[in-house]
This record gives C-alpha cells, structure tokens and sequence, in this order.
C-alpha cells in the first residue's frame, strides 16, 4: 500500500539546513493499523506530511497504492489526496463558517466523486458512524472537542478513501474522549482502511497493529 | 515590536503602502490648495484693477489730469484701445490691443514683463503671454493685423507679457496685446480712460463717481460712449476660479474620507490577526496596558514609514498640478512661498488618524482572554446568522462568502473604502457629464450657425443677394439689435446688456423658458430677460418693467418671460418691431446677419464663413467679425477645461488610491485564511478550485461597493452639480446621473478585484498545504 523509499527532508531554517527525515525506507500494507510514535522532533509529523502529499521530499519516494505521490503536479496532487487520502489533524481544521454536515460533504464536492443529490445523505450516515449524527446541522463552535474530531474523522471517510492518515487526533482531547477516537480508528482499520496515525501517547498505541518508532529523522525500531 | 514587524514584512509592507497611499492623496490635496488658494485669490487685485473704464471720444493728457483732480478718483490713466482682428492660418481672430503711455509706469490693470522685448517699438507688439497659443506666434514672428477700416499691417511680436487681471486669451478665443503709444497703429484706437476709485470694493461708490466723470466729461464738450464698472474685487473668471477651488476642496474632503476609511480598514485587519500573539504574551504576564503599547507603538511605526513614503510624492504631485491648473488659468505659483503649515498638518493627520482607528480593535485584542486568544483560531470568525445562509450556493462558494460575510466589520471597511472610491470617480463624472450636457442643450437651442457682424448698416436686399451667392449658405435672417445699459435699482445706467429683436416666428431660436413665456409673431412690446439679468437686478420678475437707456432715452419693456440661458451675458428679448422703434433703426437695414449653412459640422461652417468673407469683400461689404456657434460651444467649453481636468484628475487618483486599498484589503483578507485555505487543499480541492473562490470572492464584494458607491454618489453628485452651476452659471446645473459612470467603475471595479484577488490567491494556491496550515 505504502512504500516510501529513501525519504528525505530537509528544512531550511535561519539557523542552517535542519534535516527532519533522512533516508526512510518503509512499507506498509493494507489495511495495517500503524502507529508512528517518536518524540517532539523526531521527523513523526513530516513523514505524515510527505505521505499525504501535503509536503514534498527533498529526496526519496513515495509510491501510496502505486501512485507515485512525490511525482504528481499539484492539480493532480489535490485530486489524488481528496479521492485516496483522508486526513485528521491535531485541531480538527473544521471550516467554521459551514455546518457539520456541510464540512463532511466539502471534500465530495471537490473531487465529485459521488452525485450531488446523494451527497447529503452519505454525509449523515458517516456522522452516525462517528456517533454525531444529531449535530450535523450545527456549526463546529457548538460542538465540543471530542465531537469535532469526530466529524473530521467522518469528513476524512468522505470520499471512501483507502488509507486514513491522522497526525496527532487526541493531542487536544481528554483522555476518555481519546480513547474513544483510537477505537474508531481501529473499527476502520478491522473496517479495510489502511490507518496511519502518527501520536506521542504511548498507552494508546496498544490498539496499533504495528509501532514504528523514529528519532532524530530515522526509524528506530 | 520591530521584529514582529520584519516578520510580517509582507502584510506591514501592505499596510505602510495603503496609508501611504492614503498621505499621498491627503498631502496633494493640501499642498495644491494652498498653493492655489491664495494666489487665485488676490491675483486680481495685485494688478490694481480699473473701477470703471469710460469710452469717449478722445482723450488728452489735461484731459487724464482733470479726471483724477475729481472727488472720489484714486488713480485715472488713458488707456486707448484697439479692437481689431489678427491673422491666425486661414481665418482672422478678434484681436483686443491696449494702447500704453508707459510701460514702466504702470497705475491700472498692471501687468509685467515676461519674455522678449520690453517696451514693444513702433512697429511691434507685446501679446499676453496666454495669447500666444491662440496666434500660434512665438516671440520674434510677424503677425498680421487688419483694424477696423479693413486696414492691414503687420506688428512684430517684440515679446510677453504677464497681465494676471485678464481672463486666459485662450479661453476667449481672441488675442490681446500691448503697444507703446507710438505704434503705427494709432489713429485706429477707441479713446478709453481707466479710473479707480477711494474705495475700490463699493460698487454703489464707483458708479456714483462713474457718473459724475460722465458729466464732467460732457461738461467739457466730450461725447462719452460707454462705462463699463466691472464685478469690483473679481477677476473677470473668478466664478470659475470659485467653482475650481470648490471643487478641490470637496474633492479634497472626499479622498480624505477615502484615505481615513482605507487607513482605518488596514489597520482593523492588521489588528484582528494579531490576536494569538497577545494570547501569548498575557500568558506570559503582559498587561493589558502594556499589549495595547506594544500594538499602538506599531501602528506609531507603520503610520511613521507610510508619512516618509507618502508626502514627497504627495508634494511633487501637488505641486505638479497646482502649476499645471495655475498655467490654465493664466495664474503664477511659481513664486508662491512653500505653506509651512502643510507638512506639520499631513504629519499630524497621519498619525491621528490609524492610532484613533487602531484603538477599537487594540482595545479588544487586550481585553481577550488568554483562552480565546490561544484558542485554535482565533481569528475565525463565529458565524452569527443561520447556518441557512447561501444555501442555495455550491458548498465550497457558501463557504467563501459565509466567511466573507462573517467578518462583518472586515467587509463593511473593504466595502465602505471602495464605495466612498466610486462615489467620488462617479460623481466626478457625473458633474463633468452634468456640465457637458448643459452646454450641449444650451447651444441646442440656437439653431443657426454663424452670426455675421458688418462694420456698418447693410440694405437686406443687398446682402440678400450676396449670401445668395454663398453655396454653403442656406438662409440668413436679420435681427435687430443694440448694446444698451440696464438701469439697475439705483437708477444708474452702467450695465451693459445687449437687446435683441428676433424675426418674428423665427425658428433660431428656442430658449428654455423658466417663467412666463416666449415671445410671440404678435408680440408688440413684451420683452424676454435671460438669467444674466436677473441675477443683476434680483428684483426684476414677471410683470414688471425692463428698462434701458439707448440713445439717450429710457425705454421700458414690460417682461413676459423669463429664459435660462448658459451665456454670462445678459440679454433682453423683444419683438423686432419694438427693437426697431427704441432704436431708430429700419427694418431694411442691418449690420448682424444670423447665418444657417447646408452643412453644420465644423467642417461645413469653416467654409461658408470663409466664402461669406470673400462674397462680401467681392462687394466692398467690411466683416468685423464671423462668429461660428461651434467656436462659441467649445469657448464655452473652455472656461470648463480646468473643472474638468479637475475632475478627471480626482477620479483618477481615486481609482488609483481604491486600487491599492482593494488590493491591500483582499491581499490581508486571503492572507488572514491561509490555514483554511490549506485545509481545503489537504481535503482534496486544487489550486485552480481555490484561486476560484478567492476571486469570486473579490467580486462579490466589489460589486455590493459598487451598489454602494452608486447609493451614495447620487447624493453627492446632486450637491456638486447644483452648487457648481450656482458658482458659474448662477443657476444649478440639472441634476445628471450618467449611466456611462456607473458603467465605468463597474468595470474598473471587477478590473481590480481581478487584479487584486489574482496575486494573493495564486499565492495561497501555491503554498503547499503544509506550508498554508502552519500559517499563524
């Protein structure tokens, strides 16, 4: 599914060339449920990042379900990601001027992959799969944490993409409000998804079906 | 505080260029006023200007001694006058030469060297220097003149002269210039003396002793012609001057607005998007007191730069203009001291005005909460309406405008600027579009072509005849009239007015009547006033009695309309029977002649007035003048020119000033949602999908400031216009609105939300997504 090879990357700061990853070589299969865990630093966030083609390599591959995703041009990059891809960030990243069901059914719009009419309807059947499906025509600020990654994570299914990657989705939660969220991800991954998650809570990790550890820009373990 | 600044150089610079943009307008304006201002001002009266010229028959230098031994007389001073007209290409040009006993000691309408020769000699002329163009002569050439009498010579233009108390030759249409007093063209002079009075500014003072020289002159055996007491104190364009400065102080007032609106919307979004910063810097333990230093010393800063970016250029322009509306006017600031009190004002303006702005949001940025401040995002607006809103819109442009719309207080400045910028260029156009259209429906009214004047009486039947001859004439009709004085209130005769007969049922003539009626072909003895005299006799209304002294008698004519015409003249109509009968003339004589061509265009009435020359010169007829109505349209015209370069000037700089702070605005707008902006990229929309929405975005708030602008243009619009008509026309131009404004600025408005939207979106486009969510 996953297969990033020789991955690099180096950021350029004020205070010299910063390298984040340096030389990764990974593969992940489908429907594996991995855990990429590693201290602040250590390059965890990057290597989502590059996965996502939300940033790019300053050297290396990455090939997801054989695209090679360090090679598409942005327009064809943004199509990929909104069909492939769904991704849960840290802050939830809801839009706040739409409704709840409005923000699940955004990334359908964009890639067009299901008809309008039907939009409406797969965006409630996600909510309830989330468990929030009396919120749906809220505005994110009326929800709580919790119930807001839930919907970034039901926006994330949008599209029926085959690989979910979340960086970081219980940094802003309680903890039994996280524990929740990794049950979710969990019934994903039994559900087929491949799920990558990157997180420095290690209690949570037990759930994963794979660990894999980085520090300083290189896997550890 | 100042590497806050550096780092967000992008958005400072943003800012420091929109108030710059904003000073420029405001230190222009300031500078070009004051420049103007004071020179317009008392121009006029630095010439020692004539209280009344007196025309007689001749004049002598005991003649001049015994005037100014007259109680009430300051200054007196022959000043003859030659009324001739000058060779200009193919076509002769009213030529007005004064006659001057000595250049270097000059009492009454005074006027100094400019280039060439000072005096002129025999054989040579001194023209005004706005005269020139209107000679097409440069100092050196020859140029011909032909005096009353149909004698020609050729003057040289010995050099120029500076007569400030003169109107602009060129907006006269006619060349005026000096010779000494033994030029070879005396004996062809008009006999004329010039006095000023003990006090200069008393009209009721200066025509008393206008009329007591009268009767000492006919005491001593003088026949005296005319007395002509112009306005005391004005400037023979000192309604234009008025109308001009009016309308750059208004003009003036309204880029100030613009400029205050625009800081004030900059500063607002500078502010809203430093929210988390003071989240930090309360939990670290700043004080409220301290974070709104901080801020306001930024604004301090930026406002700083934008003053040492903004005046400079805001002074050349001014200063650029002022000389350029100065050489229009035939005024001279070039030697106008600097007004020291312009800098300190723009210094001042320019610091008060971002920091009071800056208060509002200062104060709430310090007042959050800790919490909020550091809240995910701060700046996200709360959606205060429905969630129901634009839901008829696709998802992603409900999303664009719900945010759009929900920075309510962002929105009303970005529009609130753009539309106070329309307003002014649409009303800019509209008053130039109101003043255009009344001259065009004034001349509409006159529906003949060229008015022939002979140096004496004519049989109709002869020039008949020759205008027969006249391919490009169609037909000709003559009409009595003479150049009478109104007797005012006073009783005094001293205001010229010309007095016409129109044939009766003549179809040349169609004035718009205001009261009353126009005459009728069984009119005997009513008369028709124009505008002109009523504002000279505001008491004179329908019913009444017109009366003028002509030839020495008094003749009454009672009024039965009134008619509003553009010309500063004022004019009595009457039958041509009366005409006829108060002035002793036959009705088989003439020495006016209302001409209408085959052709009416410009082309067409050139060569009927040259083939009319040349028909009447075949028969020893002497012309003195052919007056083309296009000439007199574009004359008129003229005297507009400095209104409406004004005006277009002022659009101009609004357009431009607009432009940046559109620019600015939606830049900081896009800036402000980078992170969102990431987000729907990392949910799958592409760039194109996103520089989309940004632009639609634009365009949505371009058109609601255009609504806007329309709103409020018309307001302002009817205010100039009437206002403007009331300083130069002494009435108020008809209210005009004029679609072809409306249209314009709604082009240039999608023009620069195009532009303005293109840059900051593509930039937003192209971060990665990465890039864009990091994005504080």
């Amino acid at each position: 599914m996953i297969a990033l090879r020789g991955l690099t990357k180096t950021f350029t700061t004020p205070a010299g060339a910063f390298p984040a990853l340096r030389g990764i070589d990974l593969d992940i299969a489908a429907g594996d449920f991995v855990a990429i865990v590693g201290r602040s630093g250590s390059g965890k966030s990057t290597l989502l990042n590059l996965v996502a083609g939300i940033d790019r390599p300053s050297a290396g591959s990455v090939s997801v379900g054989g695209t090679p995703v360090h090679d598409l041009h942005r327009d064809r990059l943004a199509a990929w990601r909104g069909r492939a891809v769904g991704i849960v960030f840290q802050f939830f990243q809801l839009l706040p001027t739409l409704t709840v069901a409005e923000n699940v059914m955004l990334p359908m719009d964009f890639s067009g992959r299901f008809a309008p009419a039907e939009r409406r309807r797969r965006a409630l059947e996600l909510l309830a799969r989330v468990e929030v499906p009396e919120q749906a025509d809220k505005l994110p600020a009326e929800l709580s944490g919790g119930q807001q990654q839930r919907v970034a994570i039901a926006r994330a299914l949008a599209n029926d993409p085959p690989l979910i990657l979340a960086d970081e989705p219980t940094g802003n939660l309680d903890s039994a409000t996280s524990g929740d969220v990794f049950r979710l991800f969990g019934e994903l991954a039994r559900g087929g998804k491949t799920v990558v998650i990157v997180t420095h809570e290690r209690e949570a990790v037990s759930g994963a079906a794979r660990t894999v550890t980085l520090a300083d820009g290189r896997i550890a373990s | 505080m100042w590497r806050d600044l550096l780092e967000r150089r992008g958005r400072s610079l943003l800012v420091v260029i929109a108030m710059a943009a904003g000073i420029f307008q405001i230190a222009a304006m300031l500078y070009k006023y004051a420049l103007l201002q004071p020179e317009l001002t008392t121009m006029y009266g630095r010439t020692h200007p004539a209280s009344a010229t007196i025309t007689l028959d001749r004049v002598s230098d005991a003649l001049i001694d015994s005037v100014r031994r007259l109680p009430g007389v300051a200054v007196a001073e022959a000043r003859p006058v030659i009324v001739a007209r000058a060779r200009v290409g193919d076509e002769w040009v009213p030529a007005v030469l004064y006659v001057v006993r000595d250049f270097d000691d000059q009492r009454i309408d005074t006027f100094a060297p400019e280039a060439g020769d000072w005096p002129p000699g025999e054989g040579e002329v001194l023209l005004e220097r706005s005269a020139l163009r209107v000679a097409k002569v440069v100092v050196g050439d020859r140029l011909r003149v032909r005096t009353t009498g149909g004698e020609e010579t050729t003057l040289r233009v010995a050099g120029t002269a500076y007569a400030a108390g003169m109107a602009p030759a060129w907006m006269e249409h006619s060349v005026p210039g000096f010779v000494g007093w033994r030029s070879s063209l005396r004996g062809t002079e008009t006999a004329q003396i010039r006095i000023v009075a003990e006090h200069p500014l008393d009209e009721g003072f200066i025509r008393e002793v206008a009329d007591s020289t009268r009767a000492m002159l006919e005491r001593q055996g003088h026949t005296v012609g005319r007395i002509d007491v112009p306005n005391p104190g004005r400037h023979p364009h000192a309604d234009q001057m008025e109308a001009f400065l009016f309308l750059l102080l208004s003009f003036g007032i309204l880029s100030f607005t613009l400029s205050a609106v625009l800081v004030a919307s900059m500063i607002h979004g500078l502010m809203s998007e430093q929210l988390r910063q003071v989240g930090v810097m309360k939990a670290i333990g700043a004080r409220d007191g301290q974070i709104a230093g901080i801020y306001l010393g930024q604004v301090g800063i930026l406002a700083a730069a934008a003053l040492v970016l903004g005046i400079p250029p805001g002074l050349i322009a001014g200063g650029a203009y002022a000389r350029f509306a100065a050489g229009i006017l035939n005024a001279d600031v070039s030697h106008a001291p600097f007004p020291l009190w312009v800098v300190p004002v723009v210094v001042v303006a320019g610091f008060a005005v971002p920091l009071l702005f800056a208060l509002g949001p200062v104060h709430r940025a310090a007042g959050v909460t800790v919490q909020r401040a550091l809240h995910d995002d701060p700046v996200a607006p709360r959606a205060r309406r429905g969630p129901e809103r634009f839901a008829w819109l696709s998802r992603p442009l409900r999303w664009s405008l719900r945010t759009t719309f929900a920075r309510r207080g962002r929105l009303a400045l970005t529009v609130g600027t753009l539309a106070m910028g329309g307003a002014a260029f649409i009303s800019a156009l509209n008053v130039s579009s109101a003043w255009t259209r009344a001259v065009d429906a004034d001349f509409a009214r006159r529906r003949y072509d060229l008015t022939v004047t002979l140096a004496e009486r004519w049989p109709t039947a002869t020039l008949d005849a020759a205008l027969a001859a006249v391919p490009g004439v169609e037909r000709a009709e003559y009409w009595p009239g003479a150049s009478p004085y109104l007797i005012g209130v006073n009783g005094v005769a001293s205001q010229p007015v010309s007095l016409v007969g129109p044939t009766p049922g003549s179809t040349l003539l169609d004035p718009r009547v205001v009261a009353g009626r126009w005459l009728r072909s069984d009119d005997t003895e009513g008369a028709v006033i124009n505008g002109a005299v009523v504002n000279r006799n505001p008491g004179l209304a329908l019913g009444d009695t017109v009366r003028v002294r002509l030839r020495g008698r008094t003749v009454g004519f009672p009024i039965v309309g009134v008619v509003k015409e553009l010309a500063p003249m004022p004019v009595v109509y009457a039958a041509s029977s009366a005409v006829l009968a108060a002035t002793g003339q036959s009705g088989d004589e003439s020495r006016v002649i209302r001409v209408v061509t085959r052709a009416h265009d410009d082309a067409g009435q050139r060569s009927a007035a040259r083939e009319i020359e040349q028909a009447f010169d075949e028969r020893g007829i002497e012309v003195t003048g052919v007056h083309r109505m296009l000439d007199q349209r574009q004359g008129i015209l003229d005297h507009l020119v400095i209104i409406l370069t004004l005006l277009t000037v002022a659009s101009l700089v609004v357009v431009f000033v607009g432009g940046i702070g559109l620019a600015g605005t939606l830049t900081l707008n896009v800036i402000q949602r980078t992170r969102e902006i990431g987000i729907l990229g990392a949910i799958g929309a592409t760039p194109g999908t996103i520089a989309r929405q940004i632009w639609i975005e634009a365009l949505v708030i371009g058109v609601l400031s255009w609504v806007a602008a329309l709103i409020l243009a018309a307001p302002i619009s009817y205010a100039l216009e009437a206002a403007c008509g009331r300083i130069f026309f002494k009435a108020p131009l008809d209210f005009h609105l004029s679609p072809g404004a409306a249209g314009i600025w709604f082009a240039l408005v999608v023009v620069l939300a195009s532009l303005s939207s293109f840059f900051p979106a593509r930039r937003a486009a192209r971060l990665t997504v990465r890039e864009a969510m990091s994005h504080t």
